[in-house]
């Protein structure tokens, strides 16, 4: 697998279509896998992929912009490409896909390689990826759907409201407002956020509950309907806060109501960009 | 719930209808709850869900999106992707503990004075009944 992927890498380099190949390499522990770019048919060499390889890197594609680039996607990536594909963010002329088979990516830590699946990758439907211009790896059957490890998500169903509020209010407090959920995020490409807007002042400058719960919340509403439910956010968060809970109830609400999921199908808009004349969605009739 | 409870509502209305409505309501000397605090706003559209949010932050016991009719939006689809919209963010303001009751959004025409008068009568009464915010104000900044 990782012959594959130096092979095409150097020739694609090579023959000057692409000028740079986005990839893992080996961290510097040994052990865990980190961005990796490609210039130069030497580098290349040192591309690798296993089952450490957590990143997305389909952002970076986004600083691409104008020159050809080759990126190395799992299928959770590959989703989040079309996503920002579709949005216009990434050209698909400009970008050759290498898609992986994915296994799953395990939980480790630095210097230490885990055991278990991480939890995205248990409860994942997809070893291979939706789109791709190379596939490596051998293809192999697809799972089977299970249900959310995170048995939260029912719980929370069955609360009362005030039980919700106090749930998220304590999750919420610990947010340091570092934005690394938006900094990780496929879907967070904006110039500039509103978090970050002086003018209008959405979110304060204080460091308290209210800040950190208006951010909270429309981080995730701007993600309804995009996110493909990576939970890089999650796994980046500092303090454990469980982003990929608010994340899948907007997916499955978007499922349910437009019977849409994000980075499935190319040249489909997100369904808050769109709408139906004579739908009936239970609001304002 | 202490009978003095005076809901805090918000209301979003568009300038081409609902604004246009609530003023109907107003010169044909129908009543409303003076509970509604009314924006005037170019479409229901424009309401973005941040302005939404911010107004449940800084302490709003409820907010109301008015807009004109399906087919009759001033710029033609604006309350169409208003309805999308909060259609998502209801669901996802009652997963986060704020009752969905508490975010509306009507169609209300300029000639619909007395369907204005009636809707925040009765919004406001529901919200009366709902009582003060669950989160017990833990999510809000300050009040309105």
């Amino acid at each position: 697998m990782n012959q594959a992927i130096r092979d095409k890498a150097k020739e694609l380099l090579a023959s000057g279509a692409v000028s740079c190949v986005i990839g893992y390499d080996v961290g510097s522990d040994g052990i865990n896998a980190r961005p990796f770019f490609a210039y130069t048919e030497e580098e290349a060499d040192g591309l690798a992929f296993d089952q450490t390889c957590t990143h997305n890197l389909v952002k970076y594609l986004i600083d691409r912009a104008g020159k050809a680039t080759a990126i190395v996607v799992k299928p959770c990536d590959a989703r989040a490409l079309t996503v920002l594909i579709n949005e216009k963010q990434v050209k698909r002329e400009e970008v050759f896909i290498i898609g992986a088979v994915c296994h799953g990516i395990i939980e480790s830590t630095w210097g230490q390689k885990g055991s278990d699946l991480q939890g995205r990758c248990q409860t994942c439907t997809q070893h291979t990826p939706l789109v791709y211009d190379l596939l490596v790896g051998e293809p192999m059957a697809e799972p089977t759907p299970k249900a959310p490890l995170d048995h939260r998500a029912a719980t929370l169903a069955n609360m009362s409201v005030a039980e919700r509020a106090a749930f998220w209010a304590e999750q919420f407090q610990r947010c340091l407002r570092c934005n690394a959920c938006r900094q990780v995020c496929p879907g967070c490409y904006c110039a500039e956020c509103f978090v970050d807007q002086l003018d209008p002042e959405w979110v304060g400058i204080r460091i308290d509950l209210p800040e950190k719960w208006l951010w909270n919340t429309i981080r995730a509403f701007h993600l309804a309907g995009r996110c493909v439910g990576c939970d890089e956010c999650q796994r980046v968060c500092p303090v454990n806060i469980p982003l990929g809970l608010l994340n899948h109830k907007l997916e499955e609400e978007v499922a349910t109501l437009f019977d849409f999921r994000p980075g499935v199908k190319a040249d489909v808009p997100a369904p808050l960009e769109t709408f139906k004349k004579d739908e009936k969605l239970g609001i304002g009739e | 719930m202490a009978l003095d409870y005076q809901p805090k509502i918000v209301g979003f209305l568009c300038n081409w209808c609902s604004y246009a409505g609530a003023d109907m309501a107003g010169t044909s000397r129908l009543t409303y709850p003076p509970n509604i605090r009314i924006i005037r706003v170019p479409c229901s559209g424009r309401v973005d869900a941040t302005l939404v949010t911010k107004c449940f932050q800084q302490g709003a016991d409820a907010v109301l999106v008015a807009g004109c009719h399906p087919g009759e939006c001033h710029y033609s689809e604006g309350n169409y992707h208003a309805r999308r919209r909060f259609t998502v963010l209801r669901e996802l303001l009652s997963f986060l503990g704020i009752e969905k009751d508490r975010l509306r959004l009507e169609w209300v025409s300029a000639a619909e004075g007395k369907k204005f008068s009636q809707l925040v009568s009765e919004f406001s009464a529901e919200i009366a009944h709902l009582g003060p915010r669950k989160d017990n104000g833990k999510a809000a900044g300050g009040s309105l």
